[in-house]
């Protein structure tokens, strides 16, 4: 296969670009068809083969530049005139000789063979690259030219000088060119790598510490985990939605046709699809967690799970409404930000947003409910009640409580967390991606 | 039938030129890629805003090779029935009962319960033959003769489900029908898919095609459009147009003008004699290119600012 063509298609895999075995076939079909000749033309041809979305398409745009750009040893100098160069101890070894005569192409060649034969599609760390840089040199021939070179000067003559000295500008100019080279190869393998290491990093790191840069990624890794869950469950509705004959009601629904069997009935195993009450202290402390947490469940399809959201600080309010109106990422923003919603952003006081919930939606909660309080009961000390709670508790399906602190600190100070314990289904620590997914997914994972 | 037409797409150059004199301005890339779907006999998978020509490349596509095109709209719950066949039940009752006699004999002759079930065993396949089967879009393109032009609109829209059906047709150009077997292509059509990107598609269908991503147009190729598509408006007009609608689109606006759009405010500037843009004018005609309330308050809010700069970026 055409080497050239399977070298990018390996640096667009790392890049990030998904492409498959027919894929690569196309792209060789398409790259026979227009030619190598005219570089736009070829850009338009892989184009259309290989990346199949905007994103892909935008990475495919950078690694083309990258990978098909033919500027090296354009720096190279054209051979001089013949009258003047110097005849004796002419440069024997071909190095020497493909830099006195300035032949690009074939220095571009020799560094391209020599890079291959280095593994350098292997370089991953900026670390490697002087590394790979010398192991290169030493392919295309460095020490043979340096020994050329030094005993050109050893002779003095000055024809030898003048040959030495043009030996030793082209060896600075090759030495550019092979760092320039390596680094833009090192650029093309290392985005996926380190998003990789990322990923996984974000995946787990406290969601109170994470920076603001990192935001946007976490965006994109809980879009990815909200779509896995969503094929996943939306599958699952639909195999459980098929039915067995139902003998009896068969039977009954046809009576009036005389008893011919002539309209069957089928049992229809009914899907549960998750009641679900949110309610989200929002004070600085668990905010980050919050914000999270909203993504997540309102990344859910509308079919696998109901939600009805609340926040509360010193006082309960609900918001539901907010995630009808605008989008996921822009409601929560809005929620976060606090700005036109009736909440009191003083102390927080789970007594009186408990209380608030009671009198405004305890109807919400019922045997189907399950109940969902993600805060770090902390109370500033005033009285907690549990009367509330405990009727939550005994009228929904299940509550449980998430709690941004890790399980030692529950109940030190003026965390509540022991008090209200008993009137928990469960109780989990959440405070990583890894930790919302682990909740979310047992969320949605009931089929009865 | 590919090799009457392979001179048509000879090269990216001659398709470009085609789709011109049918009024149909490709960019280079368009044309590159339909020569290489046409070549490569992959399907086509054309993406890009709403109002760019996606649909329109199909039919220019057809118009220029003289071939018939087959659209399936696509729409959620749209399943095989309608898509590919479905058996005619109508006429196949309405034969039973013209046969009725012909049956009552083969019946009745024989005494045996079980041999007139054996018997009648040797003549179901009858109905079920292709004279009962009334083709649908997807199946009238396999079985096209000369050829055809597939276009499968807005896949975006349809269900899971019938994507995965598609794969059996987009990557062999063959169906499976149970009662009578596996139908190939007569002579494989070539086939557009587009989608307005409402939702992801899966990958497996994506591998199937090459694609084609179409952005709303360069400025150069925009006023190209409008000068094919509304011979009678003048060239200042044009670029002015041009100019305003390129900016308006770098607004923020819920749904920006699409090339269709711009083609209609033409035509409608054209049927006003407008010379010029002016504020007036342009505030009269906003909701020809603009459908959101929203957007039209937006856009006035700065209209006089926009009008003198598209003036003056075409004056230069």
């Amino acid at each position: 296969m055409d080497r050239i063509l399977s070298e990018f298609i390996v640096s667009l895999r790392h890049a990030g670009v998904r492409i498959s075995v027919s894929e690569t076939l196309d792209a060789l079909h398409s790259v026979w068809l227009v030619g190598y000749e005219d570089r736009e033309s070829l850009r338009d041809a892989l184009m259309a083969a290989l990346p199949k979305s905007a994103p892909e398409k935008e990475i495919f745009n950078r690694c083309f530049d990258h990978f098909f750009s033919f500027d090296y040893f354009t720096d190279a100098e054209s051979p001089p005139n013949p009258q003047q160069r110097p005849v004796s101890p002419a440069a024997d070894d071909p190095l020497s000789r493909m830099l006195l005569n300035g032949d690009q192409s074939a220095l571009v060649m020799a560094m391209r063979e020599a890079a291959r034969a280095a593994n350098l599609t292997d370089i991953q760390f900026f670390t490697q690259r002087s590394l790979y840089a010398l192991r290169i040199l030493d392919r295309m021939g460095l020490p043979a030219m340096d020994g050329q070179m030094q005993s050109m000067q050893a002779t003095g003559s000055p024809g030898a000088a003048q040959q030495a000295a043009a030996l030793e500008k082209a060896r600075t100019m090759l030495v550019d060119n092979v760092r320039r080279y390596v680094e833009q190869q090192l650029a093309l393998n290392t985005p996926t790598a380190t998003e990789n290491i990322l990923t996984s990093y974000l995946r787990h790191a406290k969601l109170s510490m994470l920076e603001q840069q990192h935001f946007q990624d976490m965006h994109v890794i809980i879009q990815r985990m909200v779509k896995r869950l969503n094929d996943l469950h939306s599958r699952r509705r639909k195999t459980a939605k098929r039915g067995q004959l139902d003998f009896k009601k068969t039977l009954r629904q046809n009576i009036t046709y005389q008893g011919f069997l002539f309209d069957p009935k089928w049992k229809k195993r009914k899907v549960e699809r998750p009641d679900l009450v949110v309610i989200c202290d929002v004070s600085r402390s668990v905010m980050r967690t919050v914000r999270f947490l909203l993504l997540f469940l309102y990344g859910l399809n509308k079919a696998i799970v109901r939600i009805r959201t609340f926040i509360f600080c010193s006082n309960l309010i609900e918001i539901t409404t907010i995630f009808d109106e605008y989008p996921v990422e822009v409601a929560v923003e809005k929620i976060r930000l606090g700005a036109d919603l009736p909440i009191l952003m003083g102390r927080t006081d789970y007594d009186q947003s408990f209380r608030d919930f009671k009198t405004n939606h305890l109807g919400s909660v019922t045997r189907k409910t399950t109940v969902l309080i993600l805060g770090d009961a902390r109370n500033n000390y005033a009285e907690a009640q549990t009367g509330i709670l405990k009727s939550m508790y005994e009228r929904s399906k299940r509550l449980i409580w998430l709690n941004p602190e890790t399980p030692s600190f529950w109940g030190t100070g003026d965390s509540e967390m022991k008090k209200y314990a008993p009137f928990c289904s469960t109780i989990k620590e959440c405070n990583t991606l890894h930790h919302l997914e682990g909740v979310v997914t047992s969320l949605v994972h009931r089929h009865h | 039938m590919r090799t009457i037409h392979d001179e048509k797409f000879s090269s990216p150059e001659a398709i470009r030129q085609g789709f011109q004199e049918q009024g149909f301005i490709a960019s280079r890339q368009i044309a590159t890629t339909a020569y290489l779907a046409y070549h490569l006999e992959k399907p086509l998978l054309v993406e890009g805003p709403a109002g760019v020509g996606k649909t329109e490349l199909a039919k220019t596509t057809a118009a220029y090779l003289d071939l018939p095109l087959i659209r399936l709209q696509c729409y959620e719950g749209l399943d095989e029935s309608k898509a590919l066949y479905e058996w005619k039940y109508g006429k196949q009752l309405l034969y039973t009962q013209l046969l009725k006699d012909k049956l009552d004999s083969i019946i009745n002759r024989e005494n045996g319960f079980a041999e007139s079930i054996d018997k009648l065993h040797r003549y179901d396949d009858i109905f079920f033959s292709r004279h009962f089967l009334e083709p649908r879009p997807l199946l009238k393109a396999l079985q096209q003769e000369g050829g055809a032009v597939l276009l499968v609109d807005e896949i975006d829209k349809s269900d899971d489900e019938f994507e995965a059906f598609l794969l059996e047709i987009l990557s062999d150009f063959q169906v499976s029908i149970p009662e009578i077997g596996t139908i190939h292509a007569v002579t494989k059509p070539i086939v557009f898919l587009t989608s307005n990107n409402t939702r992801e598609l899966s990958e497996a269908l994506k591998r199937r095609c090459l694609h084609l991503f179409i952005p709303f147009p360069e400025p150069a190729l925009e006023r190209n459009i409008i000068r094919i598509r509304v011979p009678g408006i003048s060239e200042k007009l044009g670029r002015q147009l041009v100019a305003f609608i390129q900016s308006v689109r770098k607004l923020d606006v819920r749904k920006a003008p699409s090339v269709s759009e711009t083609i209609d405010w033409a035509r409608v500037l054209l049927i006003l004699h407008g010379e010029e843009l002016n504020p007036d004018l342009v505030r009269d005609t906003l909701n020809i290119f603009l459908k959101f309330e929203e957007d039209i308050a937006v856009v006035t809010e700065r209209l006089h600012q926009l009008t003198t700069n598209a003036v003056r970026s075409a004056g230069d």
